[in-house]
């Protein structure tokens, strides 16, 4: 009973006509950002993050947090009717797609649509439930404990996003790296910073994030020349009692798979819908037809999907370690309004915490409008044309970059971090972990170094506390395990690693 | 050198470097004691490890053919600084003005009229968002 009452402690603060309007706001952008190539929800809550400096924190929160789900209602509708997934949705062109090319396309869109519903209602009872006793664990965490933490995420997030171990690692350092330059919190050192003033603060999260995602990603879609082909078929919006009731089921599973896998460290959307859809492949009763476009395809990976961006919640407010790059962002939200994510947050910011969590229902309905009954609207937004589009991101990754400190230097330093960022893609190095790592970095290096002086420079201490050692413990069967697996494939096959080297010379 | 995973090996490594031997430059202290270089130089340290791990590696597995077309990067890169420079010389509607025109080259197809509208929207949003939400923009 006292969840149900936090609950509408919560709504009362989610319901004033202003924090409506943020919601609105969060999942309307949050909507058109997944819709369009070239901004993904990292980009652009990183470029909102300024502006959100003269709205109240409440309001600024249930906006952020709005355009981080909304984006994922957004990019399975782009996903379903053109197969071309932005941030994600990466499942849903299986199926969905398939469901377009049947001509059912308002089928899978409405399945989509409702499997999404359902999947952030369960997240957020799953959030309202687990958030405030898990905070109760995260009193037990000392500094050694929460460095180990930290670790667990940069391997389970470099392992999730680029399915490279190594690769994602070394972004993750780079990240942890580029988050040492500017002044030493403990001796007042300033350090990489060349003597240069406007890096004695450190490098603006705002810059690195719109030059990796934002100027990176456009350069992308540019050097694809790539002309989108708008879609122009009819829509048949609802569904038949029969096909209504094989979402359900799916969608429930896709729920609790989405919410179990969002609270992991490294987990969050991408991994919950491969889950998912792999979990409804098995069990479901039309087994058979995942694939070719069954609506359990789309309904159990899309209601994995919202949950899991709802639960990925969890561990930021209630341990304060962001799990995921955007979570991370968040953080940094949380940070800027003067606010420490963590065991003391929901006990310190009742109406902060309630108030988010009833947004996120407030934010489902208004989702469930806008992309159910009014997703035809939305589809006219795929007919603008990329050279008109891709000037105006460039222009909002100015004016953001300009905002943060009212300084045109601000902007030669995003431009930089826009050709790292190229060279990153061109790598085939991810950018998602470095943007986890720069923000986890400062963090880490606090937390190393009071765990140093606490053990009077002994190691010991890692391995010692129950809590670090086990999950330190994990990161080396992770790490044994893909070594071996590195050299059973390599030396399994020999030859097929061969054979191209010598035909390219 | 046309091999994707090599070259990325020697930038890593270049990283590490550069970071590493910087930190050298700051009091290391000992583990009980940190100074400022220590935790840099333990991460570049981690670093150089995973580039030479992946130098390695890439004489083991099938090269990956490296693509670069400097073009659109470099375009896109003048725009950004090109507005920095004219909106700090001139004004911010000069400057989002150039900026379409010259970015706009790296798109597939270049219409000065649909450049000038370009420039005209954004302009309009650039003032709506100083009157509205109270950004500090030199517009004029």
């Amino acid at each position: 009973m006292d969840v149900l009452h936090n609950l509408m402690f919560g709504f009362s603060h989610a319901l004033t006509l202003q924090n409506l309007l943020f919601c609105a706001i969060g999942c309307t952008v949050g909507t058109l950002v997944g819709l369009l190539p070239g901004l993904g929800p990292l980009a652009t809550i990183s470029l909102l993050l300024p502006l959100t400096y003269s709205i109240p924190t409440g309001g600024a929160l249930i906006m952020l947090a709005g355009i981080y789900y909304g984006a994922q209602y957004g990019d399975s509708v782009s996903a379903i009717t053109m197969k071309i997934p932005h941030a994600s949705s990466i499942v849903a062109c299986i199926d969905g797609y398939q469901m377009t090319l049947k001509g059912k396309t308002g089928l899978a869109l409405f399945t989509a649509g409702v499997s999404s519903f359902i999947g952030g209602t369960v997240a957020i009872v799953v959030l309202s439930f687990l958030a405030p006793s898990l905070g109760e664990v995260a009193f037990l965490f000392g500094p050694a404990d929460y460095c180990a933490l930290m670790l667990v995420g940069f391997v389970c997030v470099s392992f999730v996003t680029t399915g490279s171990l190594l690769n994602g690692l070394a972004m993750c350092l780079i990240g942890v790296l580029l988050g040492q330059i500017g002044t030493d919190v403990n001796s007042g050192l300033p350090r990489f910073t060349f003597d240069l003033p406007f890096l004695a603060e450190g490098v603006g999260l705002v810059s690195v994030a719109l030059g990796c995602f934002g100027i990176a990603e456009i350069t992308k879609n540019l050097d694809a020349r790539e002309e989108r082909s708008p879609f122009n078929g009819k829509i048949k919006l609802m569904p038949t009692w029969a096909e209504f009731k094989r979402i359900i089921p799916s969608a429930l599973r896709g729920s609790a798979v989405g919410s179990f896998l969002g609270i992991l460290p490294g987990g969050g959307p991408v991994i919950a819908q491969f889950a998912a859809y792999a979990l409804d492949k098995k069990v479901s009763k039309y087994r058979h037809e995942i694939g070719s476009g069954a609506i359990e395809g789309v309904a159990g990976q899309a209601a994995a999907d919202e949950a899991a961006a709802r639960t990925s919640f969890i561990p930021l407010m209630s341990i304060g370690i962001p799990e995921n790059a955007v979570m991370a962002l968040m953080m940094a939200a949380f940070v800027i309004k003067g606010i420490q994510p963590g065991p003391n947050m929901i006990a310190g910011h009742p109406d902060l915490f309630w108030g988010l969590v009833a947004s996120m229902w407030v934010g489902n309905c208004f989702l469930l409008l806008l992309n159910v009954p009014l997703v035809r609207y939305w589809l006219s937004v795929f007919k603008i044309p990329y050279n008109v589009l891709f000037p105006a991101i460039l222009f909002f990754c100015c004016i953001g970059t300009y905002s943060v400190n009212n300084n045109l230097d601000d902007i030669f330093v995003t431009a930089a971090f826009g050709f790292a960022g190229y060279l990153f893609m061109r790598l085939g190095m991810d950018a998602a972990p470095l943007m986890l790592g720069f923000i986890l970095g400062p963090m880490l290096e606090e937390n190393f170094r009071r765990a140093m002086l606490l053990s009077r420079g002994s190691f010991g201490t890692f391995l010692s506390r129950p809590i670090s050692g086990s999950l330190l413990g994990l990161i080396a069967v992770f790490v044994v395990w893909q070594l071996l697996s590195f050299f059973l494939k390599s030396r399994n096959a020999p030859l097929a690693a061969g054979t191209p080297s010598t035909l390219h010379p | 050198m046309n091999n994707q995973n090599l070259v990325r090996g020697l930038f890593l490594g270049a990283i590490a470097l550069s970071f590493g031997l910087g930190a050298l430059r700051y009091p290391i202290g000992d583990f009980a004691h940190a100074g400022a270089g220590l935790f840099p130089l333990m991460v570049s340290g981690l670093l150089l490890l995973i580039a030479v791990i992946t130098v390695v590696r890439s004489f083991l597995i099938a090269p990956v053919p490296l693509g670069f077309s400097l073009k659109n990067i470099a375009l896109i890169l003048v725009a950004l600084c090109s507005f920095a420079v004219i909106s700090k010389l001139v004004n911010m509607v000069a400057g989002i003005a150039v900026m379409v025109f010259i970015a706009s080259l790296a798109g597939t197809a270049y219409s000065w009229k649909r450049n000038l509208k370009i420039a005209a929207g954004l302009i309009a949003v650039a003032f709506a968002f100083q009157k509205l939400l109270g950004l500090n923009l030199p517009l004029i």
